[in-house]
């Protein structure tokens, strides 16, 4: 009868404990990495039909961010300016570049430019521009640094847990509101717990970890 | 084991609170709602279906999922940028435009909201002095602007035509009219307060002298005109001062329900039954009081203090035998023969004389109204009243009038009718046939392709008011403006401009022709100033009308007196039916909006249906049961409806709603069957009620979906009332009532305080709560007349979808808020007389008595219960009460409910799962499960969808069923886009407006920048209910803030929790309704405190005799 189940069977049950811890990690990592913004949305960089360069723009030209996106204090939604926001310097500047034709045509027929979405938070999150940039959070936390990028690139994760680690602690992120749209700023040795924790006190920041703040 | 909650069987003795007869009637059925959060059938998919089915369903899912997994990534969206920036536009901040809602009688000031260039939701204007709220029709608006079944095209004999051949059809009206001075040419319009309309009448008639104007409303309110411009000699309307007044009198008249301007009178009548604090000095004079003499149950009746049921005839005997009593107390000088008209009327004369007494000791602050259905004798009756109660120019003003038009009988014979608005096919169709037989060209301007539209030559499809230019007066003579939200839709024509192209003006536009109308109302030419700011408020300041004086006219009193007759008393052969405006689609103007058909009737709670009221002694005595289908029939004219039994109607009289019984629409017609019944065959005219009627039953039954008993709090005290008297007494009466009262019977802590078996978010870790904001709540119950304005509201403000009938009846219902309707009434009152005697005899078995025959089957309660005849009423607003420890948060295995740092309730509907355990668990009963993709899918079912998989295509289908195209996406425009649409799976819940308090936190941090005013101010936030309330009945604030209102409210005496004695502490609370009976009076019935409280403390009741309740019995 010994012979129906040979020796190594005796192993079996630790080869599938091994086994299965060794897949149920590789599955658990895989999903943990995988599965979320930080692989899923971090470094997609579509081709927008304009090749616009925030490098050339905002960094060499020293353009500030609400000259274009002149919604983001007063609105939720940080605008993709109009045609015409384009036109008001290249109906001057580069004002026959071929590169610039699909901008000419929508300024002057109203046609919209159909950019391409990079950075979203799903329908049941009610993310506000107006209320972080208002009070001391930079364009930079979220989106990286656009200021050098030729082609916009997703560059944080933007998940819940991205959300919360902020909210939770708002000292060590938020900066005087005249800096928040410099987006080469640095803080300065030991900002977070001097000059950041101040902030928090004198503006009474209390960023709210609760459902509500986001989600309605 | 399924837990059975504890009966709470009603007092002996006392007075007893009842949802509804049913009720009372303590059916099975009824025993079952109660029982369970969701009936049978609720959570199970009931239809049948085949395996096949199931397998193609399930073949169908999966390769859904398949073409899902395809793409991990999220799909590529675009952002589409304008390509020239508009003006002072920024995308995701909405825009208030003022504007108003046209009414027959007036005008509702509105401020609307324009979400990214759709107007989403409509609020009333703050700038308006008559600081009113709004009704349900305003609010169900924005969904009428978005009715996928608008008409959409211009259409010559049913055929769609080009709007050019349209305008070009207008022209050559114009121009053959203009030869013949308009001869055969007939105008029937709505009325209407335009100043800009009356401005184009007369230009017709000044160039069309030969032509017909007719004002046609089939809900006629004229006879108010009539009446006081009778009285006074001069051409006037009424303008009635409710909060002036200290003692009412209504004379059949719902103004706080069905008359027109209900908004305004709600507001004005509830400003003087609010108390501020219990002055003692002034006893009974703290309050208003309200008598009625009415033969429908409605909302006047049930805020009244004393009410008598008489049939309508009969209104005219009562107001007679009242006004002799005035004259005689009033000590007047005019007399007046109302002895033949009073003859015959079935009233105490107690009543008529301490009903007198106490007017005439108010002279000055006492108003007398009647009601627009009765009949002109006992309109000068009241004003007759008011002349000798000093009311003119007190509590009633008079108000120039225009002069009022042909009727719709001046229209036949006319070659060329034009119908602007009216649906007279539908609403007098007789008349309407005598028209359309003589007319050649029939041109109809209306919303919808309707029954008058559809047979007319020439349809012309109708801007909505969001859509169009225009002006109005309110009630108070004020011009409002009328400015467009968005481009007419179907590219649809105002009124104006339909009379500007008859007047020869091919480019008639209605911007123009308002602004034309201007200067007339500033006087002088046209100032840019001035309409700028007309168009920036909505309202010209100071174009108030003047009080007109006019001496009182006995002579013209007498004459429509001795006029009248005294009409012999309605039998069980000769009944009397009433013709009553609809809550929910008014004469049938709505029937198409689905948030109105799916609105709780604020009396019946009947939904997607009208009904043949009937009284409880009358249906048992024609030997018929609640349902039972009854043929109507009068001047040969028969129609049929099912019945429905209400507490408070009149004997023999039956109350039909108008505007059912439609043959067209996606939702008038559900299913291709039409909503309720079409009352209007039976009626003569316009008239408000006829008399001389019979019925007899069918044999069929119909099913009515009533949502009183759904949602069941087990008969517990949830409200809490008492008179003026006892109120001074004991000002705190309503923190007593209930176990609050009777703390020593709850379970206690070991330091003495209350056990609470749910956590307190904050009492542990103090920490985790705001220091900058509470939010609380205060209804207060002596505002609230239950017209049901807040669930419109609530259902526009926060995406609440529709669920058809056939869901409703299932309790899944989804409005997150709902108005109870309590009656109360006396089991003392002896059952008597009547078939309460044929019942008992036929009970001890003298068989053989004909009253008796029908009797046998009919349950005990409808034969003998008479006490339940005569009701007080109570209506309470029941909405997610947000307690501190809420019961709901500790049974969720998701953490999906939680509570916030500033003292909400808040789902997370991302993270619900459906275990239903919170509503389960909610004592309050407001949670609202999501049983399918309402929103997405076809409310109903068991259409057919052409496709592949040939499966029906309704809500139980999954990703099977789905919504035509232009239904989602029209209907989608209503949303708010500041709330997320909850799709099937998900709990929801009254969230307290959450959008709106982080909306107003948000615009507080923006403006504090760098700074720590961050506190949201006083009166920055209102929610959705509260801003719609007409009677401000709402209040909602930070209740950290001891100077707030709502702090304040909270501070007062009446102040209680709703089942309180659980300690959820709740952070909605109530004010005890205080009732102001007259002691004198026959049939006050003042309850004491203690009576009151017997409804409602358990300590009272005997111990349940049910099996299943013993478990429960020690709460």
């Amino acid at each position: 009868m010994s012979d129906i189940f040979p020796k190594w069977t005796n192993k079996l049950p630790a080869m599938v404990i091994v086994g299965g811890m060794l897949v149920g990690g590789v599955v658990t990592a895989g999903v943990t990495y995988y599965l979320t913004p930080k692989y899923a949305r971090v470094g997609y960089t579509p081709v927008q039909p304009v090749a616009f360069s925030h490098a050339i723009h905002a960094d060499q030209l020293g353009l500030d961010c609400r000259y274009c996106h002149n919604g983001v204090e007063k609105s939720w939604y940080s605008n993709v300016p109009a045609a015409s926001t384009c036109m008001n310097c290249h109906n001057q500047v580069l004002k026959d570049d071929p590169k610039l034709a699909l901008v000419r045509e929508s300024a002057a027929t109203g046609k919209p430019i159909p950019w391409v979405q990079i950075h979203k938070t799903p329908d049941f999150v009610y993310f506000n521009h107006s209320v972080h940039v208002n009070r001391g959070v930079s364009c930079v936390h979220c989106h990286g640094p656009v200021n050098k990028m030729d082609e916009v690139r997703h560059s944080k994760s933007l998940g819940m847990s991205f959300c919360l680690e902020c909210h939770r602690d708002p000292a060590a992120k938020i900066r005087p509101n005249d800096q928040v749209f410099n987006l080469d700023w640095q803080a300065p040795e030991g900002f977070a717990k001097s000059g950041g924790a101040k902030l928090v006190k004198d503006w009474n920041v209390h960023p709210g970890e609760s459902c509500s703040v986001c989600h309605r | 084991m399924k837990f059975i909650p504890p009966v709470c069987p009603e007092p002996e003795t006392g007075p007893q609170y009842f949802r509804s007869p049913e009720a009372m009637a303590n059916s099975a059925q009824l025993q079952e709602w109660a029982e369970r959060e969701f009936p049978a059938g609720a959570s199970e998919l009931t239809v049948a279906e085949s395996r096949r089915d199931f397998m193609k369903l399930m073949s169908a899912s999966f390769m859904l999922a398949g073409f899902g997994l395809t793409g991990c990534r999220r799909p590529t969206e675009h952002i589409y940028p304008f390509g020239k920036q508009p003006e002072g536009y920024i995308h995701g901040i909405a825009q208030h435009f003022a504007t108003a809602m046209p009414t027959r009688t007036g005008a509702i000031p509105l401020l609307a909201k324009s979400s990214d260039g759709r107007p989403t939701k409509v609020e009333p204007n703050p700038l308006h002095p008559d600081q009113a709220g709004t009704d349900q029709f305003a609010q169900a608006s924005v969904l009428g602007l978005y009715d996928p079944d608008r008409a959409q095209h211009f259409k010559k004999d049913g055929k769609i035509a080009k709007r050019v051949e349209a305008l070009d059809a207008l022209a050559l009206i114009s121009k053959s009219a203009a030869a013949n001075g308009g001869r055969g040419l007939a105008i029937i319009a709505e009325s209407n307060s335009s100043p800009t309309r009356a401005r184009l009448q007369a230009a017709i008639s000044a160039k069309f002298p030969n032509s017909v104007w007719a004002n046609y409303d089939a809900v006629d309110s004229t006879i108010h005109t009539q009446a006081a411009s009778l009285v006074s000699g001069k051409q006037v309307t009424h303008y009635f001062k409710f909060a002036a007044a200290k003692r009412i009198l209504s004379l059949d008249c719902d103004f706080l329900g069905s008359e027109d301007e209900m908004y305004r009178y709600t507001r004005d009548f509830a400003k003087g039954r609010k108390i501020s604090k219990p002055d003692s000095a002034q006893g009974f004079e703290l309050i208003s009081r309200l008598y009625t003499v009415e033969s429908l149950m409605t909302l006047t009746g049930f805020s009244a203090d004393h009410r008598v049921r008489v049939a309508p005839s009969q209104v005219a005997a009562v107001a007679a035998q009242l006004a002799a009593e005035v004259l005689k107390q009033g000590s007047s000088s005019a007399s007046l023969n109302t002895v033949a008209l009073a003859a015959g009327a079935k009233v105490d004369a107690k009543w008529i004389s301490e009903c007198a007494k106490d007017l005439v000791a108010h002279k000055g602050a006492a108003l007398v109204v009647a009601g627009r259905g009765q009949p002109l004798a006992v309109h000068v009756l009241a004003h007759a009243m008011n002349e000798v109660l000093g009311a003119f120019g007190k509590t009633i003003e008079l108000h120039d009038a225009p002069k009022s038009a042909a009727n719709l009988a001046a229209a036949v014979g006319a070659e060329t009718v034009v119908v602007l608005g009216a649906n007279p096919a539908y609403t007098a169709s007789e008349t309407w046939n005598q028209i359309a037989k003589t007319a050649k060209t029939v041109v109809h301007l209306g919303s919808h392709e309707d029954e008058t539209g559809k047979g007319a030559s020439w349809h012309l499809p109708a801007a909505h008011y969001l859509e169009s230019w225009g002006d109005a007066r309110t009630s108070d003579g004020t011009v409002v403006a009328i400015q467009p939200l968005i481009a007419p839709l179907f590219a649809g024509l105002t009124e104006s401009e339909v009379l500007g192209h008859l007047l020869g003006n091919p480019t008639a536009n209605s911007y123009a022709l308002t602004r034309e109308t201007f200067p007339s109302l500033t006087g002088g030419a046209l100032d840019e100033e001035k309409w700028k700011k007309f168009l920036h408020d909505g309202l010209l300041e100071g174009s108030k009308a003047n009080a007109v004086s006019g001496s009182f006219n006995w002579t013209a009193v007498s004459t429509a007196i001795s006029l009248a007759t005294a009409a012999p008393a309605p039998s069980k052969d000769k009944l009397e039916v009433v013709f009553h405006r609809d809550a929910s689609v008014d004469d049938g103007r709505y029937s198409n909006n689905g948030w109105l058909q799916e609105l709780p009737d604020p009396i019946t709670k009947l939904v997607w249906d009208n009904a043949v009221l009937i009284s409880r002694e009358t249906a048992t005595q024609l030997g018929l049961k609640n349902g039972d289908v009854i043929a109507i029939s009068a001047n040969g004219r028969t129609v049929e409806g099912g019945i429905w039994i209400q507490p408070g109607m009149a004997d023999f009289t039956l109350g039909l709603a108008l505007g059912y019984g439609r043959k067209w629409g996606r939702i008038a017609s559900f299913e291709d069957k039409s909503v309720g019944f079409n009352a209007y065959p039976l009626r003569t005219g316009t008239a408000g009620f006829i008399t001389g009627a019979s019925a007899k039953t069918t044999g069929r039954t119909h099913p009515f979906i009533c949502t009183q008993d759904h949602w069941t709090l087990h008969g517990r005290p949830v409200v809490r009332e008492a008179n003026v008297d006892q109120f001074l007494k004991q000002p705190d009466f309503a923190k007593h009532m209930d176990l609050d009262g009777h703390t020593e019977f709850l379970a206690k802590n070991p330091d003495g305080s209350i056990k609470n078996i749910y956590e307190h978010p904050y009492k542990a870790n103090p920490e985790l709560a705001s220091k900058s904001h509470q939010w609380g709540m205060v209804v207060d119950l002596n505002a609230c007349t239950g017209c049901s304005a807040c669930v419109i509201a609530c259902q526009s403000e926060n995406n609440i979808p529709i669920v058809g009938k056939d869901q409703v009846s299932k309790g899944r219902e989804m409005h997150w808020m709902r108005i109870d309707r309590y009656y109360a009434a006396d089991p003392k009152k002896k059952p008597q007389g009547g078939t309460v005697d044929a019942f008992l005899s036929n009970a001890t078995g003298s068989q053989g008595n004909p009253n008796t025959v029908n009797l046998v089957e009919r349950d005990e309660l409808q034969a003998t219960k008479k006490w339940i005849d005569d009701p007080q009423v109570v209506t309470q607003p029941m909405m997610c009460q947000h307690c501190e420890s809420a019961p709901c948060e500790s049974v969720c295995p998701v953490n999906a409910t939680a509570h916030d740092d500033e003292g909400l309730n808040v789902m997370a509907y991302n993270r619900c799962v459906g275990t239903r355990y919170c509503a389960n668990n909610c004592a309050w009963k407001v949670r609202r499960f999501n049983f399918f993709d309402f929103n997405k899918r076809p409310i109903g079912g068991g259409k057919m969808a052409d496709t592949f998989f040939k499966l029906d295509i309704g809500l139980y289908k999954g990703p099977a069923g789905v919504r035509p195209g232009d239904e989602v996406d029209i209907i989608s425009m209503a949303r708010n886009p500041d709330v997320t649409v909850r799709m099937r799976g998900v709990m929801e819940k009254c969230t307290f407006c959450q959008q709106r308090i982080e909306g107003a936190k948000i615009s507080q941090k923006v403006k504090a920048g760098a700074s720590n005013d961050v506190v949201v101010k006083e009166g920055a936030i209102q929610t959705a209910c509260q801003q719609a309330c007409p009677a401000g009945a709402i209040t909602f604030g930070n209740i950290l803030d001891p100077n707030s209102a709502v702090s304040k409210l909270k501070q007062q005496d009446r102040n209680y929790s709703v089942l309180g004695f659980l300690d959820n502490k709740p952070r909605t609370t109530y004010l005890a309704r205080i009732r102001n009976l007259n002691p004198l009076m026959p049939d006050a019935k003042i309850w004491t405190v203690e009576e009151y409280r017997s409804i409602s403390d358990p300590h009272f009741m005997a111990e349940p005799a049910a099996e299943g309740a013993k478990k429960g019995v020690k709460h």
